[in-house]
């Protein structure tokens, strides 16, 4: 059951197709765990729908249509339901994290705190990272330079905004800080898109500072 | 800046026409007949709308006709895959033709969208024939947007055709990102009762 949902301006900007490659994957890979979140996102497909069909006409030259019928015999036709991969991991994530959440490598953070930045395109204004924070540990308290969205994958943590398990989205802007303590139990596993002007690793490590003197 | 552009939708004064007007009803000739008429008549309708839709991110005349080709071949391709249930077929091209415009602009590795649409065809659920609804709903949809207080249809309008994130938005109309997002919430707000009779 997953009960914390992403901002509706956030899938609006998933439905428009206007997110970085981080934060996209992220709500791709949160609306691969929620049919209730597909099915939002759908309703709000209509809205693309409803402008496109609004949208004035540009000509299109005096030869277009038939070079498109003349293409049709030569298309294949795709096929669909290709086989799922072999990863237990939702799809749109799979090809970020080829060997499964066991294979990661991870960096060490701070006590109990272990991130690993996930490749993504150059030249993106995000970053995609995994983080993982042990049993009962706590992430120090931090602000945001910008919207960040955290996806929990397994386990949960439990901030002011309550408890985040697996499927449920922290989708916070720059204005929330927060301080996300792990629930006893399994590592939480958490999938975190943020600004890339402000690394969540370099923000974790200057929170972390005086803490622990690393 | 779109005022002329909302007078001339659909010709006649009838809301929906005869069954060959209607474009999930082409779209289904399509994916059960390979009907090349019911395509043509598709690309009549769609192809002109979203080369004016390419033309707003920049793209010279020629990629724009070009995306707009493209979009109508993956119609032809995908059309089989297509379900009325999941939506109105103008709302299924705009996906398409959104999933260009993300290739094209930004050449990204990952394809989250098409991964949704594999999940999607792999969890197929048996749903009654909402053909005629769905089609409803985008006429109410685009009625409705229409009504919308021009500040917050701008907003939309920016976001869903001409494909700028909330941060150029707020740049360019000059207003905090926070207002871009309460105008987009209270635009949804506004829509949410149509787009809910999707169900």
């Amino acid at each position: 059951m997953i009960n914390h949902h992403p901002d509706i301006t956030t899938l609006m900007a998933f439905s428009a197709g206007t997110l970085d490659e981080a934060y996209s994957t992220v709500i791709a890979t949160h609306l691969a765990m929620s049919e209730a979140g597909r099915e939002t996102v759908r309703q709000i497909d209509a809205i693309g729908g409803a402008l496109l069909t609004d949208e004035p006409e540009a000509a299109m030259s005096d030869s277009a249509l038939d070079r498109l019928l003349g293409a049709l015999d030569d298309e294949q036709i795709d096929v669909g339901r290709p086989e799922r991969a072999p990863n237990a991991l939702p799809l749109p994530l799979q090809s970020y994290v080829p060997g499964g959440l066991d294979a990661v490598r991870w960096k060490w953070t701070g006590p109990g705190v272990a991130t690993a930045d996930l490749p993504t395109r150059p030249g993106q204004k995000s970053r995609l990272m995994l983080l993982r924070v042990g049993g009962g540990r706590r992430v120090p308290e931090h602000g945001h330079g910008g919207q960040e969205l955290t996806l929990i994958l397994q386990g949960a943590y439990r901030d002011r905004f309550g408890v985040f398990a697996t499927g449920d989205i922290a989708d916070h802007d720059e204005d929330v800080e927060h301080q996300p303590i792990a629930e006893p139990g399994p590592d939480c596993i958490c999938l975190v898109a943020v600004d890339a002007k402000l690394t969540f690793r370099g923000r974790l490590m200057r929170a972390l500072q005086p803490l622990f003197g690393i | 800046m779109y005022a002329f552009a909302m007078t001339e939708i659909t010709p006649g004064p009838a809301p929906s026409g005869p069954p060959t007007d209607d474009p999930t009803a082409l779209l289904l000739a399509v994916a059960r007949e390979r009907d090349k008429a019911a395509l043509a008549a598709l690309f009549s309708t769609f192809a002109p709308r979203i080369k004016s839709m390419m033309l707003k991110l920049g793209a010279g005349d020629a990629l724009a006709e070009d995306l707009a080709q493209e979009t109508l071949l993956q119609v032809w391709r995908k059309a089989h895959l297509y379900s009325p249930q999941r939506g109105a077929a103008s709302t299924w091209i705009f996906t398409i033709a959104r999933n260009l415009r993300i290739d094209q602009l930004r050449r990204q590795t990952n394809k989250p969208y098409e991964d949704l649409e594999t999940l999607e065809l792999a969890s197929d659920a048996p749903l009654g024939n909402v053909l005629i609804e769905r089609n409803q709903v985008i006429e109410r949809v685009t009625a409705a947007l229409k009504l919308l207080p021009r500040e917050q249809s701008e907003v939309v309008r920016l976001s869903f055709i001409n494909d700028m994130p909330q941060s150029e938005i707020a740049a360019l109309v000059g207003i905090p990102l926070g207002t871009v997002k309460s105008r987009l919430r209270l635009a949804y707000e506004r829509l949410r009762p149509l787009l809910e009779d999707l169900q």
